[in-house]
């Protein structure tokens, strides 16, 4: 045997099993001290990250496959992964499968609008259709209870949107479609008014939404809210086309007819 | 023939046998030589050669910067991340999953050949400490994941920059304000990345410092990241009280790994995602406290291992 081997095998002093797992446990008691004390410099920013991932509470359910992804970080790709399977269940008309496929797309990655948005239209337009037809169509299904699916259908969709305002309450995108779903389903005019004139709120909105709260008004026989409203907002708005300074003006004239505005309170526009 | 060791340009003088004793050659101690800072940099400057040198190394390296290059054709896929998001998330996934791979393997391999190739009773034979062999080899460790997110995270933000001119010059409106990505923040997570693996590469080298295979160290190092990634879960589970027997189960878990959820808080290109400088000091607090920790045990463990 070579010097330096044998002289090296009495380098270490081994301990038997005995030792190697009391020097595990000390390792490990070790390391759980310090991370108590290690814990209270990242508890603050811990408790915002979980507010904010709702993925890493559901990652457990999400099986071996997408639970990885997640823990790698491809959070993205799956998310688009699971979406383009959703289409696949969206087309075979599986509700309960494109539900929780909705349901989980944006709970791994709340970030992208697009799957809020369109996984509520599929709850409030596609499902209330497939549940319409699974009862036997328009034929054999009653009107009432073609609209009391219909309600309850939009009454989830509202519950995705809710879900999806608190991770992004500046999107204009939502609170237009949270309108549209209150006004086309639900029945319900205020409540889409009141979502409307929240969209036309936010910077960048379209100009169709502040357009939208007041047609709303309108239709609920506030006239004079409608007109205070696009007398505002006439004269903030550009020359651009899709600002239809025009037709807000041609709006603003019906409803001064409509309230009896004297002449000289009818609204004057400024110079261009 | 074994290349000689770099180790023998370390001019400290061997421990000569003390006469009328048997001559059993030890480690330095306290007392002895001093601990050495060169030393530890020698053998974290020959672990990082040896690990260029491994292919598997290299082969993992290759299909992280393999996945970023072509996260560009992944956005074909894309469907609800804004494009320059998606080409993000992609590249921290990539920096993610094979960076610990790589750490995972790297310190198994590199370590363990030591043992197995007798190069290690060589090293030891010298008036080196095991402290430094454990430092030094964990140093190397480092370096080669320094190295491999530095390059992804350059990698990703030419990606990103490249991308955004193209979208800027195709859709000029939607970039009101300049550029929309913000930069720092991906260097920022490149190098909380880097501070991740570190921990990791800790983690690693305490467990190869008892471990008595290299089978066994890998498979312990990759349950030790799916439990450091899923720390969020452990502690909703103990906080929740789900259960007494999870309570029981989660909560040691909780204070011994260290959750890994923290080193992504820079993981966003968006400027108001920007991580306050605060938190960034914790997080490095939090990562530098177990790796000393970690280093410090595995030096211990070590030092009673019978090579």
């Amino acid at each position: 045997m070579a010097e330096g081997e044998g002289s090296a095998a009495a380098l270490g002093r081994p301990h038997g099993a005995i030792g190697r797992y009391l020097a595990l446990l000390i390792c490990v008691v070790c390391l759980g001290l310090a991370g108590a004390l290690l814990r209270q410099l990242v508890n603050p920013i811990e408790s915002g990250t979980r507010r904010q991932e709702p993925a890493l509470r559901t990652v457990a359910t999400a099986g071996p496959g997408v639970a990885l992804a997640l823990l790698g970080g491809f959070r993205a790709l799956v998310a688009d992964a699971v979406w383009i399977r959703l289409y696949v269940t969206w087309e075979k008309r599986d509700l309960p499968a494109t539900d929780s496929a909705i349901r989980f797309v944006s709970t791994i990655d709340p970030r992208p609008v697009y799957f809020w948005l369109n996984g509520a239209r599929i709850m409030a337009y596609d499902f209330a259709a497939w549940r319409i037809e699974a009862e036997g169509g328009d034929q054999r299904l009653a009107q009432a209870g073609q609209d009391l699916i219909v309600r309850e259908q939009g009454r989830r969709a509202l519950g995705h949107l809710e879900r999806a305002l608190a991770f992004h309450p500046a999107s204009a995108d939502l609170w237009i479609e949270r309108a549209n779903i209150e006004l086309n389903r639900i029945q319900d005019v205020a409540a889409a008014a009141e979502s409307y004139r929240r969209a036309a709120q936010v910077p960048r909105a379209p100009y169709y939404a502040a357009r939208l709260h007041a047609e709303t008004l309108r239709r609920l026989g506030r006239h004079g809210e409608a007109l205070d409203w696009l007398v505002k907002l006439h004269p903030t708005l550009p020359a651009d086309e899709s600002a239809a300074r025009d037709v807000v003006l041609a709006r603003i004239r019906d409803l001064e007819r409509l309230t009896g505005a004297p002449m000289e309170q009818v609204y004057r526009p400024p110079p261009p | 023939m074994r290349s000689p060791s770099p180790l023998s340009s370390v001019d400290d003088p061997p421990p000569q046998p003390v006469p009328g004793q048997t001559a059993v050659l030890r480690s330095p101690r306290c007392g002895t030589t001093g601990f050495s800072s060169r030393r530890v940099a020698l053998i974290g400057h020959n672990t990082l050669r040896e690990a260029v040198r491994q292919k598997l190394l290299l082969f993992l390296g290759m299909l992280g910067l393999a996945l970023v290059v072509s996260s560009q054709w992944f956005r074909e896929f894309d469907f609800g991340a804004s494009e320059l998001k998606f080409l993000a998330d992609c590249g921290f996934g990539a920096m993610a999953f094979f960076g610990s791979s790589l750490v995972i393997a790297a310190t198994a391999q590199l370590f363990f050949s030591e043992i197995e190739n007798r190069t290690a009773l060589t090293l030891l034979a010298k008036p080196v400490w095991r402290a430094e062999f454990i430092l030094g080899k964990f140093a190397g460790i480092v370096a080669l994941a320094g190295i491999f997110c530095a390059l992804l995270t350059t990698l990703l933000a030419a990606i990103i920059w490249v991308r955004e001119t193209e979208i800027m010059r195709l859709v000029p409106e939607a970039f009101p304000g300049g550029r929309a990505a913000h930069y720092s923040n991906l260097f920022f997570a490149g190098a909380l990345q880097w501070l991740k693996l570190s921990v990791l590469g800790a983690l690693m080298t305490l467990v190869a410092s008892f471990a008595q295979t290299q089978l066994f160290t890998v498979a312990t190092g990759f349950f030790v990241v799916v439990i450091c990634h899923l720390q969020h879960l452990a502690q909703a589970a103990y906080s929740r009280g789900a259960g007494t027997f999870g309570s029981v189960v989660a909560a040691p878990l909780t204070l011994i790994f260290p959750d890994f959820q923290v080193f992504t808080i820079a993981d966003s290109l968006a400027a108001t995602d920007a991580p306050a400088w605060f938190d960034l000091v914790r997080i490095c607090g939090y990562g530098g406290g177990y790796m000393v920790v970690a280093c410090a045990l595995a030096a211990w463990s070590f030092r009673h291992r019978e090579i």
